[in-house]
């Protein structure tokens, strides 16, 4: 990943929508990344999941995928590196209610991913700000990779 | 001789790994997802009160779960020429340092489509007080050779 990411969430936090002002439908700012085979090995170590066809070449040629991939969750690292500093998503306090994701095809190393994303929906329950987001991630032919909606609870 | 398809049955449970989470385990992902959320990693933060939640200490991301949860079902179906399809997820319990979760998978059903073979999971994440973490439902294509 390169060293410009910015951890400190607090920084920028004066730039990003609040639940009042996310407009659902409004396409969120984006951006290309290129995937490196140590990201895709760093997250699959935060996981334990030493699974060969993500680090052994000679074992991955050898299988149907013919290379090495990135295991299908690699979106939780994506949604981080394929959206700007000022993005929502990151807004300290933002909770994670749920998830659902289909697979299409494999994310591989040196693919270069973008996203498309929004807001759904927005809503009030038990007292919780609510935002539905949808987001569909690509590879540089532009083939549908994963799509995915999640549930946060915005901070008030 | 029946397909790895055909041997599946309904209430068959795959057992996934089990993992301690540490604030070690929680900073790492923080670094591998580019999740730095306080809520991950800032004790200050979380002695502060979320609505109606009150934290009290740092919790694992939730989306820890998911490629917990991930790690069992490719474990589960590369071998098996199958490909992990979906993956829906809600979380029950915030997960803390010091937990060991682990992930469990009931098949719930089988169907046949016109070109392909699916099946269909029950997810359950629970921590060492057998407590539920995590509950979700998952999907795999059993592509006919």
């Amino acid at each position: 990943m390169s060293a410009r990411f910015e951890t400190d969430f607090w920084k920028d936090e004066e730039r990003r929508k609040i639940w009042d002002h996310i407009v659902p439908g409004e396409p969120r700012k984006t951006i290309p990344y290129t995937l490196t085979l140590e990201a895709i090995q760093k997250y699959c170590r935060a996981v334990g999941d030493m699974h060969p066809l993500y680090f052994d070449e000679a074992y991955a040629r050898a299988t149907i995928w013919k290379g090495l991939i990135a295991p299908p969750s690699i979106h939780i690292l994506l949604m981080f590196s394929c959206t700007p500093a000022d993005d929502w998503m990151r807004s300290p306090g933002t909770i994670n209610a749920g998830q659902s994701w289909s697979y299409n095809i494999p994310a591989r190393p040196g693919d270069t991913i973008t996203l498309q994303a929004r807001a759904l929906d927005k809503f009030i329950k038990r007292d919780r700000l609510f935002v539905i987001h949808d987001n569909v991630f690509f590879n540089q032919n532009d083939q549908v990779v994963c799509s995915g909606r999640g549930w946060t609870i915005r901070p008030n | 001789m029946k397909s790895s398809f055909d041997a599946l049955a309904q209430g068959q449970t795959i057992n996934g790994p089990s993992f301690a989470v540490s604030r070690e385990s929680i900073r790492e992902f923080c670094e591998a997802s580019l999740d730095f959320n306080p809520l991950h990693w800032d004790d200050e933060y979380m002695k502060g009160s979320f609505g109606k939640t009150k934290f009290e200490g740092i919790i694992m991301h939730g989306m820890t779960n998911f490629g917990l949860i991930t790690r069992m079902l490719t474990d589960w179906l590369y071998p098996l020429g199958a490909v992990h399809r979906r993956l829906e997820t809600r979380w029950k319990t915030p997960v803390k340092p010091g937990d060991t979760i682990q992930p469990v998978a009931r098949i719930s059903g089988k169907k046949e489509t016109k070109t392909s073979r699916w099946v269909v999971l029950d997810i359950e994440v629970k921590n060492q007080r057998g407590e539920t973490v995590a509950i979700g439902e998952a999907m795999a294509e059993f592509p006919p050779a």
